[in-house]
C-alpha cells in the first residue's frame, strides 16, 4: 500500500467513473484509456513487465482503437442530441452489481490458489520464459483454440468484405 | 526479370543518389542549381515582369512625358492613379502634372495605365522590394518617387524602350516650365479625421471637412469663368483660341467657336490637352482634319466619346465624310 | 542507473542519500533527452540539405555556416508565433494530443542501448515495451485529428490510426525472429546476442528479410514518406495536425522526427548489433567507441529514411494497405518459419542454405501472386 499503488489507483477510479459518465463519447474512450494505462502501471508496479507492455500494446494499442473505429460509426458522438442523462434510470442497479461482483472477486482471489502457485519470483528472466513454457506445455490446447477463433474471426471479416465487394 | 517487385523503387534510389551526389560536383553550373542567392545573387528579370507603373523622363526630370491628360487615371481599374494638372498663374493648363500619385497598395499591376497611355509616358517597373511598414510612408508613390529616366527604361526594358523610342516623335515642347513644386501630401492636407477615414479606407468621407482633398479651387474657379466669359461673347475676338483650356466643358468650348472656321470648331471640340495621343497637337490635328490629310476622327483619346461625336457632326455638316 | 548512483556515492560521499538517488535517476533522462534532441535537430537540418540536393536546391544556407543553425531558427520562430486554437475544437483534447505525440516517441529511448553500458533502463521486455508504447502515439493522433473539429483533420487521424494498426501486425511478427535467435526481449541481451564477425541479425536471410520488413513497418508507423498520408499535403492539407500551429505544431514535428530516430534506434539494436562494433569493448575508451558505433548505424537508417523520402511518391490508401497485409505480413510470417528452420538446422551452412531457399520461393511465390492483380481504375460511390 504504498503512494505510487494509491495515486495510480485513484486515477484509474476517476478514469472509470469518467469513462460512463460522460457524455461525448470520444472522452469515454480517453478516459478509458486512462483505466488502462493504470492497469498497466499496476502490472509493473508488480514487477509482471510483460502483461505490462501486453496491457499496452494490446489494450491502448488494439482494443481502444477498435472502439475508436466503434464510435467513429455511431451517430452523437459528442452527445448533445437527445436530453436523457448517460447513467440512465437504474443507475443504483448498475452500482449494485459492479460492486458485489466485486467483493466476490475479492473473495475468491483471497481463496484461490493460484496467487501462490504462480510460477512467480525465479527471476526477471524467468517471468517471459516461464509464461512462453507454459503457454505451449500445459496451456497449449487453449491457446490453440484461441488461435483458431481468432482465425476464424479473420476469415469471416474477409468473406464479409468480399460480399460487400460484390454487391457493389 | 524487368518487372521484378520493387526494381523500380530501387532504380528511383539510384536515380536520385545519382543526383545526391554529383550536385556536389557541377553544383555552380546554374541549370543545375538554379537557385539565385537573392541578396547578393539577383536573377536578371524578363522584359515583361512588370510591377507597378513609373513615368518616364527625357534628360532631365523637368522633361516629363507624361501632359497630365488623365488617360490612365480613368482607365485605371482600381482607380489608384490621382492626377492635378499644373497650371500657370492665370490658371491656363501647363501640360505636366502637378499631382501624380500611384497608391500602390491599392495598384494591382495589370500595366493598363502603359497600353493606354498616349505619350509613352507611364510604363510599367520591375521594381519588387517595396515591402514597407507604413501606407504613407513609402506605399503612396509622388511624382518624384515615380519619376525615372529613359535610361532607367533601357536598363530595365531595352528592347522595348528602343521600339518606344522608334515610334516617338521628337517632339518639340514648350520651353520648361517652373520647377516642380513640393506637392501637398495627403497628410498635408487632410485633417485628422479625414486621413483616418482615408487610411481606413473610407474616401466618401473625405471632403466633407473644411478642407477638400484634392483642392478644386483652381477648376472652380476657371469654370467660372467660362461661364461669365460665355455671357459676354457678344463680340468674339476674331483670332486666338480662347477654348484652348480643358477646364471648359465641350458645350462652352463649341459655343466660343461657333462662328469660326471649320478648324477652329474642330479644334474646339478637342480634349485641348496637346497630349499628341492623335500625334498631333490640338490644333495639328483639327487643320489635318480640316484640310482631310487625316480622315480618323477617333484620335483624340482623352476627350472621349463626346469629342468622337462632335468632330463627327462637324465633320459630317462640312460634308467631309 | 545503479551504476550512477554507485558513481555518485564513490565520488560524493557527502551527499545525501535522497540527492543522489534523484540525480542518478534524472541524470540519464537528460543525457538521453539532450543527446537525442541534438539529433532531432541535426536530422531537420541534414534532411533538408539532402531533400534540396536530390531536388537540384541548395537548401537551408543562411542560419550560421552551411545554414547550420537553421532548426534554432525555426525553433524560435515557431515559439514566437501565435497559439490559435480553433473555435469549435474540443479545447482539453486539442491542448493534450502534441504533449502525447512527444512522450511516447522519448518514452520508447528508456530501452534503447545507446552505448556499451548505457541505457536508462535495462528493462528485461525492453523490445515488447518499445513496440506497446510507439503504438500508443496512435491514440494521440486520433485525439489531434478528432479534435480540431475539421474534416481533413479527422480524415488524417483515421487514416493513421488504420495504417499504425495495420502495420504493427508484420512489424512485431519481424521482431519475433530477433526475439527466437537471441532468446530475450531485453535489448541489451539481443545486442550481445548479436557478437561475432558475421554476428548482426542482418547478415542471416531471415535476419536481412526481417530487417526490411522492420525498416518498411518502422517508416510506415512514423508516417515517413512513401507512408505519409495521414498529412499527404496535396489532398488533406496537413492531415491532423492542420489546426495546430506555434509550439504545438513544432511538438508534432518533433514527436515525428524523435519517433522516427528511435525507430531508427530500434532496428539497429534489434538487427545491425546496437553498440556492438571494433573497439567496443576496450576497457578505457569502449563507451564511446560504441557510442560511436551506434550513432553511426543510426546515421545510416536515417539516410535511409531521407533517400526514400526523396526518392519514392506517396503510396495510395488501397496500395499502403494491400503491401501490409497482402506481402509485409505473409512474408513476415514465412521469416518465422525460415528461422525455425535456421534453428533446428544440423549445421549452420544447411541452415542459411535452407531458409535462404525458403524465403527466396516466398518472395518469389508472393510477388507472382500479388503482381497478377493489377490496381484497377477506381471507381467512387458518390461521384458517377
Amino acid at each position: 500500500m504504498n503512494i505510487v499503488f494509491l495515486t495510480l489507483s485513484a486515477i484509474m477510479v476517476l478514469g472509470a467513473v469518467l469513462a460512463v459518465t460522460l457524455r461525448n463519447l470520444v472522452h469515454c474512450l480517453l478516459a478509458l484509456v486512462v483505466f488502462f494505462l493504470g492497469i498497466a502501471g499496476h502490472f509493473f508496479l508488480l514487477k509482471a513487465d510483460f502483461l505490462g507492455a501486453a496491457q499496452i500494446l494490446i489494450y491502448i494499442g488494439a482494443v481502444a482503437v477498435l472502439i475508436l473505429f466503434a464510435i467513429m460509426l455511431t451517430r452523437n458522438i459528442s452527445g448533445t442530441e437527445g436530453g436523457r442523462s448517460s447513467l440512465g434510470g437504474a443507475w443504483w442497479l448498475g452500482v449494485g452489481l459492479a460492486s458485489s461482483l466485486a467483493g466476490m472477486m475479492c473473495v475468491f482471489v483471497r481463496r484461490s490458489e493460484l496467487v501462490t502457485k504462480l510460477p512467480y519470483g525465479a527471476t526477471e528472466e524467468g517471468v517471459v520464459k516461464e509464461i512462453g513454457k507454459l503457454l505451449v506445455t500445459d496451456w497449449v490446447v487453449p491457446l490453440e483454440i484461441m488461435a483458431v477463433l481468432l482465425t476464424a474471426a479473420l476469415i469471416g471479416a474477409v468473406v464479409i468484405a468480399l460480399e460487400e465487394e460484390k454487391k457493389r | 526479370m524487368s518487372n521484378l517487385l520493387g526494381k523500380g523503387m530501387i532504380d528511383g534510389l539510384v536515380v536520385t543518389a545519382k543526383n545526391f551526389v554529383t550536385s556536389y560536383f557541377d553544383g555552380n553550373r546554374k541549370d543545375r542549381l538554379f537557385t539565385y542567392q537573392y541578396p547578393e545573387e539577383r536573377m536578371k528579370l524578363p522584359e515583361n515582369s512588370r510591377t507597378f507603373p513609373f513615368l518616364v523622363y527625357d534628360g532631365t526630370p523637368d522633361q516629363m512625358r507624361c501632359t497630365a491628360c488623365k488617360v490612365c487615371e480613368t482607365e485605371c481599374p482600381p482607380q489608384c492613379i490621382y492626377i492635378v494638372m499644373e497650371r500657370d498663374a492665370n490658371g491656363k493648363p501647363l501640360l505636366r502634372p502637378r499631382v501624380f500619385d500611384i497608391d500602390i497598395s491599392v495598384c494591382m499591376q495589370c500595366g493598363i495605365c502603359a497600353e493606354v497611355c498616349p505619350t509613352n509616358a507611364i510604363k510599367m517597373d520591375c521594381d519588387f522590394e517595396r515591402s514597407a511598414h507604413g501606407r504613407f510612408e513609402t506605399l503612396l508613390s509622388h511624382l518624384p518617387e515615380l519619376l525615372k529616366s529613359n535610361d532607367y527604361y533601357h536598363q530595365i526594358k531595352s528592347a522595348e524602350a528602343t521600339r518606344v523610342d522608334a515610334t516617338r516623335k521628337p517632339v518639340k515642347k514648350a520651353a520648361a516650365p517652373a520647377p516642380v513644386k513640393p506637392m501637398p501630401t495627403p497628410a498635408d492636407i487632410l485633417t485628422e479625421d479625414e486621413r483616418s477615414a482615408w487610411q481606413r479606407g473610407c474616401q466618401s468621407e473625405i471632403g466633407t471637412g473644411p478642407i477638400v482633398w484634392p483642392p478644386p479651387v483652381v477648376v472652380k474657379k476657371k469654370v467660372a469663368g467660362t461661364n461669365t466669359e460665355q455671357n459676354v461673347s457678344a463680340a468674339p475676338l476674331p483670332t486666338g483660341t480662347p477654348w484652348h483650356d480643358s477646364g471648359i466643358d465641350i458645350a462652352a468650348r463649341m459655343e466660343l467657336a461657333k462662328d469660326r472656321s471649320l478648324a477652329d470648331k474642330l479644334m474646339a471640340a478637342m480634349a485641348q490637352l496637346d497630349c499628341q495621343a492623335c500625334g498631333y497637337d490640338c490644333r495639328g490635328y483639327a487643320d489635318a482634319l480640316a484640310s482631310g490629310t487625316n480622315s480618323d476622327f477617333t484620335l483624340c483619346t482623352p476627350g472621349e466619346e463626346e469629342t468622337k461625336n462632335m468632330l463627327e457632326k462637324l465633320l459630317k455638316e462640312a460634308g467631309k465624310l | 542507473m545503479d551504476a550512477i548512483y554507485q558513481l555518485i556515492h564513490d565520488y560524493c560521499p557527502t551527499m545525501p542519500d535522497w540527492l543522489a538517488l534523484a540525480l542518478a535517476i534524472l541524470l540519464p533522462i537528460a543525457i538521453v533527452m539532450g543527446v537525442f534532441l541534438t539529433v532531432f535537430a541535426l536530422l531537420t537540418w541534414v534532411e533538408r540539405k539532402a531533400l534540396g540536393r536530390i531536388q537540384n536546391r541548395r537548401g537551408p544556407n543562411r542560419v550560421g555556416p552551411v545554414g547550420l543553425f537553421q532548426p534554432i531558427a525555426d525553433g524560435l520562430k515557431l515559439l514566437t508565433k501565435e497559439d490559435i486554437v480553433p473555435n469549435a475544437a474540443d479545447k482539453v483534447v486539442h491542448f493534450l494530443a502534441p504533449v502525447l505525440v512527444v512522450v511516447p516517441a522519448f518514452m520508447v529511448l528508456a530501452v534503447v542501448p545507446v552505448a556499451k553500458g548505457f541505457i536508462a533502463v535495462d528493462l528485461n521486455i525492453g523490445v515488447l515495451f518499445a513496440l506497446a508504447v510507439s503504438t500508443a502515439s496512435v491514440l494521440a493522433l486520433f485525439m489531434a485529428g478528432w479534435a480540431s473539429h475539421n474534416k481533413f483533420s479527422l480524415l488524417g487521424a483515421m487514416r493513421g490510426v488504420a495504417q499504425v494498426v495495420s502495420y504493427e501486425v508484420p512489424m512485431v511478427l519481424a521482431a519475433v525472429v530477433v526475439l527466437m535467435a537471441s532468446g530475450s526481449l531485453s535489448s541489451v541481451s539481443i545486442v550481445e546476442a548479436q557478437r561475432g564477425l558475421t554476428g548482426w541479425f542482418v547478415c542471416k536471410p531471415w535476419g536481412l528479410v526481417g530487417f526490411v520488413i522492420f525498416q518498411l513497418c518502422a517508416m510506415a508507423e512514423v508516417a515517413r514518406t512513401p507512408f505519409d498520408l495521414p498529412e499527404a499535403e496535396s489532398e488533406i492539407v496537413a492531415g491532423y495536425h492542420t489546426e495546430y500551429s506555434g509550439f504545438k505544431f513544432a511538438l508534432f514535428q518533433m514527436g515525428e522526427y524523435v519517433a522516427a530516430i528511435t525507430m531508427g534506434g530500434i532496428t539497429v539494436t534489434m538487427f545491425l548489433g546496437g553498440y556492438l562494433g571494433p573497439g567496443c569493448d576496450l576497457p578505457k575508451f569502449g563507451w564511446l567507441i560504441s557510442a560511436c558505433w551506434f550513432f553511426a548505424k543510426l546515421g545510416i537508417i536515417v539516410v535511409i529514411n531521407i533517400w526514400a523520402r526523396g526518392t519514392w511518391p506517396r503510396v495510395r490508401v488501397d496500395q499502403l494497405l494491400g503491401f501490409a497485409w497482402k506481402l509485409l505480413l505473409p512474408l513476415s510470417l514465412v521469416n518465422i518459419v525460415a528461422m525455425a528452420v535456421w534453428h533446428f538446422a544440423p549445421n549452420k551452412l544447411v541452415g542459411w542454405v535452407e531458409s535462404a531457399v525458403l524465403l527466396a520461393v516466398a518472395i518469389v511465390a508472393l510477388v507472382k501472386i500479388n503482381a497478377g492483380q493489377t490496381f484497377e481504375k477506381r471507381s467512387y460511390r458518390f461521384t458517377s
